[in-house]
């Protein structure tokens, strides 16, 4: 036989054999399509489970991007440790790759709109805010370094607060009241969304000048900085720690008068959670008038935030993928499924494999054409468990889970469908295959 | 020229602790168009034999040469090639795939021999043709007689033009009718065409169509009839 020959008729065995698995599998419908729905539920479970897994991940990964990327929060824990404005242009100039940094107070005010009254939520910061944690405006400016210089009566609302004054109309250039004085809006920030960014949405942002009037101090307990890429982020927690808890000991941070400062106490650092601690035992409630720092207390937190993603990311990765596990648990089951009803069909076909032996079929064609029919088992399964999983992480997401279709999750499944297909049909094709064809042909 | 050289063939089993001899010892030529029956009592190893000359089967012992190529160590995926070209296999209990038609029951080993399209189609028909069956070509195997089956698996022996057709009791399933039948089909390839033909057979009757007789008993030949043409 020549070359061509040869191949054709390699061609012409494989086809026959993979129409005879399609007979194989068309001459007991239903037994076939029970098998091929052992596999369509695991795959289903795979796809939604891990889908919903996936969902999860990306809503927490969504909620920590609104923070803002590469931010590095500094906070101080008690007011002996309190930060004094100018120090914040200070670290920008002595720590490399922290780009820039706004100081942050947080407080309370009475606030009258109109008619209307109610407390407010106060954050005073300079007019870096909006580059340091990647927040847009809806209408409108932020305030300026001039604002800031000149303790402006200016302020600039949060998302929610924005869209509820104006009811529908411009709020921008009105006025609004806190504390009895007149403040001017210039700006509405874009939307964060519900629990992302520090419910930014329901505050409103001012200088931190005039924050420090409402506060009535003149110092600020936080400081916010952005450092100019990941790894920058990373060396910038470490220098940053040194020279904090240097200044500390000296006393230098905290030149208010109030009390003699932390410069006596041994500082302690360490790095848990992706958080710098300066200080020695985990941070204790804080009191509204807190005492002196007890000896190895926390008092200066730094944090580097995308730290905080990752770590919640990677905590999200292994419940999806633990969730995934479970779920290829049934695809196992569904591959036994075929195994079991491809041992009952070599049983049931041994006088057709020893009829076909004895007109000259091989070894490999049998072997063919058993593990070709454990293949469409778990392929038809395969396709059909994606689209019922698909279709079953549309209903999830109706009742209120965020789900993601994962394309991991869908490529897992079926590999692991087809490769488990595959397993389980080769010891029964194998065992077909190597029924001498005497014996094939005696049994009945 | 002999197509069919057996020389000190045996075959046995171990069944337990047990070595069961089907075959002791044969020795047998068969020569090319000759029509042979094999007659003997139940389990002196007419099957057996049959299957060793249809390369079924492995002799444990002794030498077996066909069409002049030693074949008894042959691998299995050779000997499946040597079946598909020299052998045809006719049995007792017709052995049709019932999930396909007369047609393609027939077609099945010139698949197993890589041909395709028309030329298959037209080998399988030809071979149909041969056995008489042309009207009946795409009845499923439940939809036909058991003397129609059994020439469909006949026109399936004959599809590949092999050199000797090997039938196990053809006629046991069959009455007197079809039995007749399906020896006259069976004399007439062999006269037309040539085709050496080795039966077994429990019936003395249908050794009449055949040259020779061989009588087995206990695994060894007991004697060798030569059928006078009548
Ligand atoms: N697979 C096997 N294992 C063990 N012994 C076997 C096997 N196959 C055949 N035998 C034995 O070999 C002997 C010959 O068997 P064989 O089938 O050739 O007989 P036979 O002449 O064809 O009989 P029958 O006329 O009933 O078909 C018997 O004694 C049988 O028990
Ligand atoms: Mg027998």
């Amino acid at each position: 036989m020549d070359k061509k020959n040869y191949f054709y008729s390699i061609f012409v065995r494989w086809w026959f054999a993979a129409k005879m698995a399609m007979h194989g599998i068309l001459a007991n419908p239903l037994r076939s399509a029970l098998t091929i729905l052992g596999v369509t539920i695991g795959v289903t479970s795979v796809v939604s489970l891990m889908g919903i897994g996936e969902g999860a991940r990306q809503a927490v990964v969504a909620q920590f991007e609104s923070l803002g990327a590469n931010v590095i929060t500094i906070k101080a824990h008690h007011v002996s440790a309190e930060f004094d404005a100018e120090y914040t242009k200070e670290l920008v100039e002595r720590v490399d790759g922290l780009e820039m940094a706004t100081p942050v107070i947080q407080t309370k005010a009475l606030m009258r709109w109109r008619r209307t009254r109610g407390h407010a939520e106060i954050v005073g910061v300079n007019n870096e805010f909006p580059q340091v944690r990647d927040h847009g405006l809806l209408a409108g400016r932020f305030f300026t370094s001039l604002h800031v210089k000149q303790r402006s009566k200016v302020a600039v609302l949060g998302y929610n607060i924005g869209i509820e004054l104006s009811g529908g109309r411009n709020v921008v250039g009105q006025t609004l009241a806190l504390n009895g004085e007149t403040y001017r809006i210039v700006g509405i920030l874009s939307q964060k969304g519900a629990g992302n960014a520090e419910d930014i949405d329901d505050k409103i942002v001012i200088p931190y000048t005039s924050a420090q009037k409402i506060a009535e101090k003149r110092t600020v307990e936080e400081i916010w900085g952005k450092a100019a890429g990941k790894r920058e982020a990373d060396l910038a927690v470490v220098q940053l720690s040194r020279i904090i808890k240097k200044d500390l000991r000296m006393g230098q941070s905290a030149p208010t008068g109030k009390g003699g400062g932390p410069s006596e106490k041994e500082t302690v650092m360490r790095v848990s959670n992706g958080e710098m601690w300066v200080g020695s035992k985990p941070q204790s409630e804080e009191e509204s008038e807190p005492p002196l720092p007890e000896v190895g207390e926390d008092i200066v937190t730094i944090t580097n935030l995308n730290q905080l993603v990752k770590e919640a990311d990677n905590a999200n990765r292994v419940m999806t993928l633990l969730l995934g596990g479970i779920a290829a648990v049934s695809l196992l089951v569904g591959g036994l499924g075929i195994m079991n009803i491809m041992m009952v069909a070599v049983n049931e076909r041994t006088e057709e494999i020893g009829v076909r032996r004895a007109l000259g079929a091989k070894q490999s064609d049998l072997l063919l054409q058993f593990i070709l029919e454990a293949l469409y088992v778990s392929i038809i399964g395969s396709i059909v468990g994606i689209v019922t999983g698909i279709w079953g992480l549309k209903l999830f997401e109706n009742i209120g889970f965020q789900t993601a279709i994962s394309l991991k999750a869908i490529r897992i499944a079926s590999v692991v469908a087809l490769t488990s297909g595959l397993l389980f049909g080769v010891y029964p094709a194998v065992s077909a295959s190597s029924v001498p064809p005497v014996e094939a042909l005696r049994r009945q | 020229m002999a197509v069919i050289k057996l020389q000190d063939i045996a075959r046995s089993y171990k069944v337990g602790q047990v070595q069961v001899m089907a075959l002791k010892k044969i020795d047998l030529n068969i020569e090319k168009g000759e029509f042979v029956s094999i007659m003997g009592p139940s389990g002196s190893g007419k099957s057996t034999l049959l299957n060793v000359i249809g390369c079924l089967d492995r002799p444990t012992a002794g030498t077996y040469e066909l069409s002049g190529k030693r074949v008894e160590k042959l691998r299995d995926g050779v000997l499946a090639d040597i079946r598909n070209q020299f052998i045809g296999f006719v049995f007792q209990r017709f052995h049709l795939l019932p999930r396909l038609n007369a047609l393609e029951n027939v077609q099945l080993p010139l698949i197993y021999r890589g041909l395709v399209g028309k030329e298959r189609r037209n080998r399988a028909k030809k071979a149909l043709e041969m056995v008489g069956l042309s009207d009946r070509i795409h009845h499923t195997p439940s939809q036909l007689s058991g003397g129609q089956q059994q020439r469909v698996a006949i026109a399936r022996a004959i599809s590949m033009e092999p050199a000797v057709i090997l039938a196990d009791e053809p006629t046991g399933s069959l009455d007197s009718g079809s039995s007749k039948n399906i020896m006259g089909v069976f004399n007439q390839l062999n006269r037309e065409y040539g085709i050496t033909i080795i039966q077994v057979t429990h019936d003395e009757e249908m050794t009449a169509y055949g040259d020779r007789v061989i009588r087995i008993l206990d695994g060894e030949i007991e004697k060798i009839d030569v059928v006078n043409a009548s």
